[in-house]
């Protein structure tokens, strides 16, 4: 009963593998967490680190309110089912049950024979630590044993029992401490598929019962699928992606995620998207199937896949595709595939074909099409069939990133728009160009941040239609002169009218694939070391001059040392070992309001003032990066800048750690 | 058509097996005649040294009973408990350091371990009577020879004991190390895992290092001997038994040398029984992985 938060969670072994990469994730109390991802992805590894079987490499995570980075397992008060069962074999079923709770102590106070407690002179009770006693043992084990159905096993041994009870009695002897959170390892993987499903139940039942926070890792997507109320998506030590099962269905945010879950494997092709006025035209590679939808489907996608050259992966599941002579009549969007063979599984067929008619439709190719149909489907082989594409349903991903093109939260809004006489016209309204943005008059292609639009401004007047909660973030979509744009906002914002403004320093002013107006850059990172330096302090004590030998840690912040308070150092240290912690080279992310003008620090060149209207800007050289700064709009040419500590993002360079 | 004849499996191993239990039968009397020879011996009645006839013209227990008896020249009985004393105490301290060392080189990751599981195993190659002279003089210099020698003789014997760690170590790792976790998560910390969980699951590597561990001091001889420095009261068996055969009373003393020799094989004889079927599963359980 507890919440847990990873941030920044780095598990690195010595010979340099990173196994987990900046896991980052806050788990509410009585979430049922499943990780998922092919053998090797770090899943294991996470939930190691959690049990606390592993050490953390880097980052923080809590428990509860306990950082727990440095407690040892028994500390944590969390259970572990393994996927070997690991059950102690000399021990019964009763005594493996018992096992926790019998070398375990509670908090008590002290108490006579009577079980009266004991008063100090002042009345108050004497606090102190006993074990449970037998009849308490007795109770437990009998209430997890009920609960679990293995009561009448309790008094044989582990070797004597079948696979499934064996999983059960591990179960038992994890839920009979009423831990804060249970891990579960692969549990049901020694399992056969029977049991497995039948275990699967149970497990989704003990959840609802104990109302717990569960952590379950797994390499089966159905099992994920089926028991999580999130899932974490894992690949290379990295998180895909974080969602409900449903959402992970609905909206893959890259490639992987979407072939990875659901079966059969969804479909993908080869293609490009070509956009010409309101329409935009999908082709596929190696075929001559072509397919239009309209632009606002697109909305969220980078003006520069919808040239007709850029390359991306259409995706489409099989029941997405629908052969069936009413559906295709209906549909605009139907291609030719050729049928290569099936896959009769009782309630539905499986029809594997091709929309390349040369393609064989066996191997996985970006030609090859699998379909979903109702009962049984009687297609001969080489037949050469329509066959109709839900479209809505189609995701886009990247050719070389992988990443959906259309993602849920979107980063840009995509405009096009006017300046003319010092003014920026899009949508329909005009904003005042500022003394920082210079641009030609002409037309342009405008990149509005979703974060650079504020709710409750004068800047214009829009129409919210819609608000979601994706993952903590808001995201409204409203119409702004009949264009839909989007929104990331930190609360939700109720539909109807609404003023907005916007945050012009964030925009880019394109021309021709040529970014004529960059935004002011979001964060830039200066280099530095940690530094421990030795003092010698002289005290008075007792009239007595003594010398105190003290330890101080600095921080080099691009050649200025900053005080570096003691809880920044230990973790600098705890994650990059004593030894390497002085020598590896830190990088500091800043962004423009980390940064101060002070009496001492960076040294800095200041080039110019942008002024952004509401708010200016010192555009000041460190180094060879160049840093915007806040300020009043004095004109000086060298400036001192204190970076402040609390607010940078520290990352170990050389392995691109993110420390702090 | 010629029918090709086959000769009966059957037929085959029965007479591969006779040729087998023929060998065998010829290697147990080679092996088993001196021992034999030892028991004839000292049930013999006449003295003397070795006798051109084989089966003993008188029989008698005397032998034995002298031996306990008669204690006037060589103390027999004296040297028996001195190398029973020295032989139980290192068993129990060996066998504990081997178990602790060798659990530790199996479940803890810490900078150094193969180097050092290479090094025990190198220096164990090494024959102990090389350094013998050296931890001689060290040991008079602490006092610890001659009537002292009971404790020195535990301390060597003791001292590289972890370096026996090897089968102990290939048995440790064949227990899943989920074990051990589940029980730190439990709630236990690694003393308890190792004396709750793992030791009761070692039994039978436990017999084994208890068995090597008792058998080693028992029959040791070099060291006794350079302990003892002559001086026969601080005499282990071994050497004791060795003094009984010096020329002088080799002829009255042999049959109760063989009688002292089938008195020394008791013991071991009997906890080899009695553990028998732990030891040959202790040296297969652990050899398994290593």
């Amino acid at each position: 009963m507890a919440e847990l938060s990873l941030k920044h969670i780095y598990k690195v072994y010595p010979n340099g593998t990173k196994a987990v990469n900046d896991f980052n994730m806050e788990i509410a109390d009585k979430e049922f967490i499943v990780f998922v991802g092919p053998s090797g992805c770090g899943k294991s590894t996470t939930l190691r680190m959690i049990a606390g079987l592993e050490d953390i490499s880097a980052g923080e995570l809590t428990i509860g309110e306990n950082v727990v980075n440095d407690m040892e397992p028994k500390d944590r008060d969390i259970a572990m089912v393994f996927q070997n069962y690991a059950l102690y074999p000399h021990m019964t079923v009763f005594d493996n049950v018992a096992f926790g709770l019998k070398i375990r102590k509670i908090p008590d106070v002290k108490r006579d024979k009577d079980g009266n407690p004991i008063l100090d002179k002042n009345g108050n009770q004497i606090p102190c630590m006993r074990h449970y006693t037998k009849e308490e043992i007795n109770r437990k084990v009998l209430e997890a044993a009920d609960i679990l159905g293995i009561t009448e096993y309790l008094a044989k041994k582990p070797k004597e029992m079948s696979g499934g009870q064996r999983q059960r009695v591990s179960l038992g002897r994890a839920i009979v401490r009423s831990p804060k959170v249970m891990l579960l390892d692969e549990p049901l993987s020694n399992l056969d598929a029977k049991l497995r499903t039948q275990m699967r139940s149970e497990i989704a039942k003990l959840h609802a019962k104990l109302k717990t926070t569960f952590i379950y890792v797994t390499h089966d997507q159905v099992e994920a699928m089926t028991m999580g109320t999130r899932i974490v998506v894992m690949k290379d030590g990295f998180v895909q992606q974080i969602d409900t099962p449903k959402n992970l269905y609905k909206y893959p945010g890259n490639k992987f995620v979407a072939g990875f879950i659901g079966t059969p494997q969804m479909n993908f092709f080869e293609g490009t998207l070509l956009k010409t006025g309101d329409e935009v035209e999908i082709s596929f590679d190696y075929s001559d199937a072509k397919v239009k939808v309209p632009y606002s489907m697109m909305y969220k996608a980078k003006p520069s896949y919808l040239d007709g050259k850029t390359k991306v992966y259409i995706g489409l599941r099989a029941e997405d595709v629908s052969i069936d002579p009413a559906v295709v009549k209906a549909s605009d969007t139907v291609i030719k595939v050729k049928v290569s063979h099936k896959e009769e599984l009782g309630n539905q067929t499986l029809l594997y074909a091709d929309i390349n008619m040369d393609g064989d439709g066996y191997t996985e190719s970006s030609t090859r099409i699998i379909i979903e149909t109702k009962g049984y489907y009687f297609a001969e082989a080489g037949e050469v069939i329509d066959a109709a594409l839900n479209i809505n349903n189609v995701h886009l991903f990247d050719k070389e990133t992988e990443l959906s093109i259309l993602p849920r939260i979107p980063e840009f809004n995509y405009l096009d728009c006017e300046v003319a006489a010092g003014k920026l016209k899009f949508c329909g309204i005009e904003l005042k160009l500022p003394k920082a943005v210079e641009c030609a008059d002409g037309k342009y292609e405008l990149l509005i941040p979703t974060d650079a639009v504020a709710f409750g401004g004068k800047d214009a007047q829009a129409e919210v239609v819609d608000c979601e909660d994706i993952n903590g973030r808001n995201v409204a979509a409203f119409e702004l002169g009949g264009r839909r744009m989007f929104a990331v906002t930190d609360g939700s914002i109720e539909k109807g009218k609404a003023g907005i403004s916007f945050d012009i320093k964030k925009f880019s002013v394109i021309k021709d694939g040529e970014t004529v107006v960059e935004r002011m850059p979001e964060k830039i990172s200066l280099e530095g070391k940690l530094i421990k330096e030795r003092t010698v302090e002289e005290k008075v004590e007792n009239g007595k001059t003594v010398k105190k030998k003290c330890i101080k840690f600095m921080l080099d912040v691009a050649g200025y040392k900053v005080a570096c308070p003691d809880k920044t150092a230990d973790k600098l240290i705890s994650a990059m070992g004593v030894k390497n912690a002085f020598t590896e080279t830190l990088l500091y992310e800043c962004g423009p309001y980390d940064l101060k003008f002070a009496e001492e620090g960076i040294c800095a060149e200041v080039l110019s003032v942008a002024d952004y209207g509401k708010e200016k800007f010192a555009v000041c050289k460190i180094g060879e990066e160049t840093a915007y700064v806040k300020c009043d709009g004095e004109e000086v040419s060298t400036a001192k800048l204190l970076p402040e500590i609390d607010k940078l993002a520290i990352i170990q360079k050389e392995k691109h750690i993110r420390i702090i | 058509m010629t029918k090709k004849k086959f000769r009966s499996k059957k037929a085959a191993e029965r007479g591969a097996n006779t040729a087998i239990y023929i060998i065998l039968t010829i290697i147990s009397i080679v092996w088993l005649f001196p021992f034999f020879y030892l028991v004839i011996q000292s049930l013999r009645g006449e003295s003397g040294a070795a006798t051109l006839y084989f089966w003993p013209k008188q029989w008698t227990f005397d032998n034995y009973i002298k031996l306990f008896t008669d204690t006037s020249i060589y103390n027999f009985p004296r040297w028996y408990g001195t190398t029973l004393i020295i032989s139980i105490a290192v068993t129990v301290i060996q066998t504990a350091i081997v178990l602790v060392t060798s659990y530790a080189l199996s479940r803890l990751r810490f900078k150094m371990r193969k180097p050092l599981m290479n090094l025990m195993l190198v220096l164990g190659m090494f024959p102990g009577f090389m350094s013998m002279t050296a931890i001689y003089f060290l040991l008079k210099l602490f006092g610890l020879t001659q009537e002292m020698g009971l404790v020195g003789l535990i301390l060597v014997y003791v001292a590289s004991s972890c370096m026996g760690y090897y089968i102990c170590k290939g048995f440790f790792d064949t227990i899943p190390k989920s074990l051990d976790e589940a029980a730190r998560i439990d709630g236990a910390s690694r003393h308890t895992v190792f004396i709750k969980i793992i030791l009761p699951l070692a039994k039978p590597i436990i017999i084994y290092t208890v068995l090597t561990a008792f058998m080693a001091p028992w029959g040791e001889y070099m060291f006794a001997s350079l302990m003892a420095f002559g001086d026969q009261s601080y005499f282990n068996v071994a050497v004791g038994l060795k003094y009984m055969l010096q020329r002088e009373t080799i002829s009255e003393y042999f049959t109760r040398f063989c009688a002292a020799s089938v008195i020394i094989s008791l013991p071991i004889t009997a906890l080899f029984m009695w553990l028998q079927k732990y030891y040959v599963q202790g040296v297969t359980g652990g050899s398994v992985k290593g």
